[in-house]
C-alpha cells in the first residue's frame, strides 16, 4: 500500500473541516453544516481560518499596518468563536466543537501559541494542508460565486480545493 | 537656496540661467511645491530639478507631479526622482474592479532586487531627511514595445513573418523577467504595454514602474499574468482588433467570430486572432486563447506561459 493510500484510509467522514474567511459565504458554511449534522451525533467539527493578513505595501507606516492586522486577526477570532457557538447551539457537543486560528508566518508580532504558521502559499494550499494533517474525511467552503473574469484575476479558494483535493469529500456552500 | 549649492549649479551648469534657481529641498514631502529650477539633495547628492514627468494616456497627457526629471549636478546624469505618493484607486478591467494602491517602498524593495538585471529599469531607493523613500531612477531612452511594432511599416502577413519573431524573442525575455519577480513572491502590479520599453540600440526590453500593490490571496499573480497576454495579443496582431473592426475582413471570417473568441476581460477586443490571420500558428494562437472568454482553463503562473511561448518561438525562428 502506498503512504497514499495509507493516509486516504485514515481520513474519516466523520471528522469535517469548515474553511472560512469570514465573509457571509463562510457563515453559510457553517450554517449548512450546522443545519446538516447539527443534532445527530458521531461528527467532530473543527473551524479553520488561515490568516492572510493586508499586504505591507497596501500601507504607509508601520504602524498603520499593525493596526489593521490586529484588527483582522481580532475580527476572525470573534468569527471563529461565532462559528463555533452555532455549531453549538445547532445541538453538537462542546468537546467535538475546535477553532484553529492558523497565523501567517509574516505577522507583525508572531503568535507564540501557535503551533504552526502559514508561510504564503495559496489560501487553498493551506487548507488542503491542514486537511491532511488533520486527517479531515470533509472539508465545507463557502463560494463566492465570481465570474470567470474575477476567477482568472483573484483565483477562486473553492474551486482549487475541488480540482487538488485527494481522498475527502468537498461541500461547497453556494 | 545656499551659496555653496548655488555655485555648484553654476560651475556644473554654466547655461543655466542663475535668475531661476529655487530652494534646496531636503523634505521632498510636499511634491507639489518642487519645481523648475529647485534642487533635492539626497544622500549627499544634488539634483537640479527640471520638470515633472507626464505620462500619455488615452491621447491626454497626465501629469505626474510626483515624478520628477533631474540633473545630478555632481555626476553631470540626467535621473528621474520619483517622490512618495501614497494614493489608492479602483482599476477597473471591463467589469471587474480591483483596488490598487501607490506603493513606494514596494518600488524601492524591488529595484534592490533587481539591481544589476537590466530587464528592468535601475535605480537607487535613497531617504530624504524626512524619510520619505524617493527612487532615484537611471533614464532609458526607448520607447513602448507596442509604439516599435505599430510604427513597422508592412502588411501583417510580412510583419508577422519577418518581424514579430525578433518581438517574440524579446517578449519572453520579458515574461523571464517577470517569472523572476514571482518566484521572489513580488508583482510587477502595472503589466501593459507602455511599461515595457525596447531601448534604442541594444533594443533590449526592459520593465519600468512597479510601485502598484494590489491585495489577492489565491491568485497573486493573475493581474500581472493578463497583463502580458494583453502585451501578447498586440505583439501579434500589430495591434488590438476589435469587434467594430471586422468590417474589412471577408464576411466568413466576420461570422465565425463568437462570443469564446473575445477577450475574458474586455468583451470587445478580439483574442482568438488567428481567425483573422489563419497564417498564425494554432500553437500561438491556442496561447491567446486562455485569455479569451471561452477558455476552458487559465495559466496559473508566467512559468507555464513561457513553456508554451518558447516552442512557438523555435518554430518561428530561421534555423541556423
Amino acid at each position: 500500500m502506498t503512504t497514499r493510500n495509507a493516509r486516504e484510509d485514515a481520513m474519516d467522514c466523520t471528522h469535517i473541516m469548515i474553511a472560512v474567511d469570514g465573509s457571509e459565504n463562510s457563515m453559510r458554511a457553517v450554517d449548512y453544516t450546522a443545519a446538516i449534522i447539527g443534532c445527530r451525533g458521531g461528527f467532530t467539527v473543527q473551524v479553520v481560518h488561515i490568516e492572510r493578513l493586508p499586504d505591507r505595501d497596501l500601507f504607509p507606516d508601520e504602524a498603520a499596518w499593525k493596526k489593521n492586522c490586529n484588527a483582522y486577526a481580532a475580527d476572525m477570532r470573534r468569527f471563529l468563536a461565532d462559528s463555533r457557538q452555532k455549531l453549538l447551539d445547532a445541538g453538537m457537543g462542546s468537546d467535538d466543537v475546535t477553532e484553529l486560528y492558523v497565523p501567517s508566518c509574516q505577522r507583525p508580532s508572531p503568535d507564540q501559541e501557535a503551533l504552526r504558521c502559514s508561510h504564503g502559499a495559496t489560501i487553498s494550499q493551506e487548507i488542503l494542508r491542514c486537511m491532511e494533517e488533520g486527517g479531515y474525511g470533509t472539508i465545507v467552503v463557502g463560494r463566492r460565486g465570481l465570474s470567470k473574469a474575477e476567477e482568472f484575476i483573484f483565483g477562486s479558494v473553492s474551486s482549487k480545493i475541488v480540482h487538488h483535493a485527494k481522498g475527502c469529500t468537498i461541500w461547497v456552500v453556494s | 537656496m545656499a551659496l555653496d549649492v548655488r555655485e555648484l549649479v553654476r560651475e556644473r551648469m554654466p547655461d543655466f540661467p542663475m535668475a531661476r534657481c529655487g530652494r534646496l529641498v531636503t523634505d521632498t514631502s510636499e511634491f507639489m511645491r518642487i519645481d523648475y529650477g529647485d534642487v533635492i539633495e539626497l544622500g549627499g547628492m544634488h539634483y537640479l530639478v527640471f520638470k515633472d514627468e507626464s505620462e500619455r494616456r488615452f491621447g491626454l497627457e497626465d501629469p505626474k507631479y510626483w515624478v520628477k526629471r533631474c540633473r545630478c549636478l555632481e555626476s553631470g546624469e540626467s535621473k528621474i526622482l520619483k517622490l512618495v505618493f501614497y494614493e489608492s484607486f479602483t482599476l477597473h478591467l471591463g467589469a471587474i474592479a480591483v483596488q490598487c494602491y501607490r506603493s513606494p517602498q514596494k518600488e524601492a524593495r524591488i529595484l534592490m532586487e533587481v539591481r544589476g538585471d537590466i530587464r528592468f529599469m535601475q535605480g537607487v531607493p535613497i531617504n530624504d531627511t524626512r524619510g520619505n523613500v524617493v527612487r532615484v531612477l537611471d533614464i532609458i531612452r526607448g520607447k513602448p514595445i507596442d509604439v516599435v511594432a505599430d510604427a513597422i511599416e508592412a502588411d501583417h502577413e510580412t510583419y508577422f513573418y519577418e518581424h514579430f519573431p525578433d518581438l517574440l524573442a524579446r517578449f519572453i525575455t520579458a515574461c523571464e523577467a517577470i517569472a523572476s519577480l514571482h518566484d521572489r513572491f513580488e508583482k510587477h502590479g502595472d503589466v501593459r504595454r507602455d511599461h515595457l520599453l525596447m531601448e534604442h540600440g541594444t533594443r533590449q526590453c526592459r520593465w519600468i514602474d512597479f510601485d502598484y500593490a494590489f491585495q489577492s490571496h489565491e491568485n497573486p499573480f493573475g493581474l500581472d499574468l493578463f497583463g502580458l497576454g494583453n502585451i501578447l495579443l498586440f505583439l501579434v496582431g500589430k495591434r488590438i482588433y476589435t469587434a467594430q473592426e471586422l468590417a474589412r475582413f471577408p464576411a466568413p471570417v466576420i461570422q465565425s467570430i463568437n462570443e469564446d473568441d473575445l477577450s475574458l476581460m474586455f468583451p470587445h477586443r478580439i483574442m482568438n486572432i488567428g481567425k483573422l490571420f489563419p497564417y498564425i500558428p494554432k500553437e500561438l494562437n491556442y496561447i491567446l486563447q486562455h485569455f479569451s472568454s471561452g477558455a476552458p482553463l487559465f495559466y496559473e503562473s508566467t512559468a507555464e506561459l513561457l513553456d508554451d511561448l518558447r516552442p512557438v518561438l523555435k518554430t518561428m525562428q530561421p534555423a541556423p
